[in-house]
């Protein structure tokens, strides 16, 4: 860890051990879950929720993009490997690349307004992107979207990892989760984190000490866009399949309540909020009175409102409030 | 070539579609004037009036029973907003405005999903109310006089409101509470009491909106807020942040580019709305009438 030294107190021992103590937690977490897909569907509804939580959490800005965004990691992963049979690291390379040139386009018109409009904005931007895959028949497959995506053999050289097996998929999309985590938390301690902090406080500041607050919310957006786009690819890979629906602004909207649920203002909130929103779903869904109407999420939605309320910093909030009690006793 | 008729028809029922998310836009602005937020549960404001109005010509099988429901839907959509702004939104003034606009949010989801477990999610269609089913000769073409009665009645409640809001005292206490809170304070007006009271309004406006909207739509579904929604913030977006006349000229040429549009590629009618969002940004980030960024 180079960038590390020289820093005090930022050994090897406080970079990588709480990634390390994760990956013990987080494999045999596989082993406990009701379903084998839902481990590794956890962790791949976690990096959108990240970009969500980088952007409203560190940086001020409310994102409801993130589900376009994601679509199109999604779509350009899925078509790539449905039609043209390439290498599966190509594919996600070039998924999260899409993702990022759409981001470029999205974040120069949308960081343009503040606040409010922001949200507007990306929204808008949200539904037509979806609009485009939905009627891009030929090309997205519409109302089809696209099958036979295959989540083969990953070949790396002298190694190879068969990625049928879910295990073996989750381990992989675990190792991608992690490195993701260590660099936005690397990005969040960097001057330039520390930059997106201070304007989420005050940008009449941040913009009196002589930073461009255009230009940083612009790069935070790309970031966040990028981020997006790997977590579309695996939910590619993952699910084998690709539809419309996750271009619809309800899967930015799922993301924001995993944020929420999780804590915005932490990156582990993300992880946190889709392990319990997708547990939750599940359970809330086998129950056959909600699970007819989709009413799970009329029971997501008051959780929600309530956890707003109360609970601003999520569940990870809450815990350190508990244990902050508990250390005075 | 297209017809010059049909062509006259679609900016007839664009200027419609435009009054009527005008109506909506115009609850949602007030909202936006007066608390600074956005609305996300607006549209499902306008759902739950428009199964009200289903409901009552279901349950109560007398002639009239469409305008009973109307009026109806006034006071009770009212009491929902009163509800909401009392025991939700008030406690979070004061507070970062993105935390209002995601409560917003999950009462979207609760309404929605609710509507969803009362009413199921087949499409429940409501029919025009009798003696207004027929079509009126119009010189150039025929018109579904509901459509035109909705026009008028739209307009009319617009400027109602307009009027309400720009010229009456009771106004200018609402605007004042708006624009400078502090000093309507000192002046001994209850601005809370006002910031309850427009969003009751706003809610009533959303809900009638949906009951008038509801015989035009072929059948009431639970997913129909959310369209609307979308459509009601670009109206807003176009028109302006805030402002009424703004909701209404941005709604009605909303309302006629997406119906001139859809007369030559349907999917296009959607397609045009983005790109008029998008086009009033980039020249005139403020909106047609915007007066600027609120707080």
């Amino acid at each position: 860890m180079k960038a590390g030294e020289g820093r005090p107190g930022k050994g090897f021992s406080t970079e990588l051990f709480p990634v390390f103590l994760m990956a013990a937690i987080l494999v045999p977490v596989y082993f406990v879950l009701p379903s084998r897909m839902m481990a590794a569907e956890i962790l791949i509804m976690a990096i959108p929720t990240l970009a969500f939580i980088l952007l409203l959490g560190y940086t001020g800005l409310l994102n409801f993009g993130t589900g376009s965004l994601f679509a199109v990691g999604a779509y350009t992963a899925g078509i790539l490997l449905a039609r043209h049979n390439v290498h599966i690291l190509l594919a996600i390379i070039a998924g999260v690349a899409m993702s990022g040139i759409i981001s470029v386009i999205m974040g120069y018109f949308c960081i343009k307004r503040g606040g409010l409009i922001f949200a507007l904005l990306t929204l808008a931007f949200n539904q037509l992107i979806w609009f485009i895959i939905w009627q891009w028949k030929s090309f997205t497959g519409g109302p089809d979207g696209i099958w036979g995506i295959k989540r083969e053999i990953l070949e790396l050289g002298i190694f190879s990892i068969n990625l049928k097996p879910t295990f073996n998929f989750y381990i992989f999309v675990l190792i991608l989760f992690l490195l993701l985590f260590l660099f936005v938390r690397r990005l969040i301690e960097s001057p330039f984190g520390k930059v997106l902090m201070g304007m989420r406080e005050s940008e009449l500041r941040a913009t009196a000490i002589g930073y461009n607050p255009e230009t940083y919310k612009w790069i935070a957006f790309i970031i966040g866009g990028l981020i997006c786009g790997l977590g579309g690819t695996l939910f590619a890979l993952h699910q084998e399949y690709v539809g419309e629906h996750l271009a619809t602004w309800h899967t930015s909207g799922e993301f924001a309540i995993m944020a929420l649920l999780g804590g915005t203002f932490v990156l582990p909130g993300a992880l946190i909020g889709s392990g319990v929103f997708i547990f939750l779903a599940d359970f809330l869904n086998k129950f056959t009175v909600l699970s007819k109407a989709g009413a799970w999420l009329l029971v997501l939605g008051v959780i929600f409102i309530v956890v707003v309320m109360f609970l601003r910093g999520g569940i990870y909030g809450g815990a350190e409030k508990v244990y902050q009690l508990l250390k005075k006793k | 070539m297209v017809n010059i008729d049909a062509i006259l028809a679609q900016v007839f029922n664009g200027i419609q579609f435009g009054v009527l998310m005008a109506l909506l836009a115009t609850g949602l602005s007030l909202i936006f004037g007066m608390l600074g937020i956005i609305n996300f549960a607006h549209g499902s404001l306008y759902l739950l009036g428009a199964y009200l109005v289903w409901s009552c010509v279901q349950v109560l099988p007398i002639p009239g029973n469409f305008w009973l429901g109307l009026v109806i839907t006034l006071p009770l959509m009212a009491i929902v907003g009163l509800m909401i702004e009392r025991f939700l939104l008030h406690r979070m003034y004061g507070q970062p405005v993105v935390y209002q606009i995601l409560i917003t949010f999950g009462l979207l989801l609760v309404i929605q999903q609710g509507v969803a477990l009362i009413y199921g999610t087949v499409p429940l269609p409501l029919g025009m109310p009798p003696s207004f089913e027929g079509e009126i000769n119009l010189g150039l073409f025929r018109y579904p006089v509901y459509r035109l009665f909705t026009m008028i009645l739209g307009l009319a409640i617009i400027l109602g409101v307009w009027f309400f809001i720009e010229r009456s005292a009771l106004g200018a206490i609402i605007r004042a509470s708006a624009e400078d809170p502090e000093t309507a304070r000192t002046l001994g007006i209850n601005t809370r009491k006002v910031y309850t009271w427009t969003f009751a309004l706003g809610s009533a406006l959303a809900g009638l909106g949906g009951g008038l909207h509801a015989p035009m739509i072929g059948g009431l579904q639970h997913t129909i807020g959310t369209e609307i929604l979308l459509i009601c913030f670009i109206v807003l977006v176009i028109g302006g942040m805030g402002s009424i006349r703004g909701a209404l000229l941005g709604g009605i040429l909303l309302g006629v580019v997406r119906g001139l549009a859809g007369v030559f590629w349907a999917p296009a009618s959607d397609f045009v709305m983005f790109a008029a969002m998008g086009i009033i940004l980039m020249l005139r980030p403020q909106g047609l009438l915007g007066r600027g960024v609120a707080r």
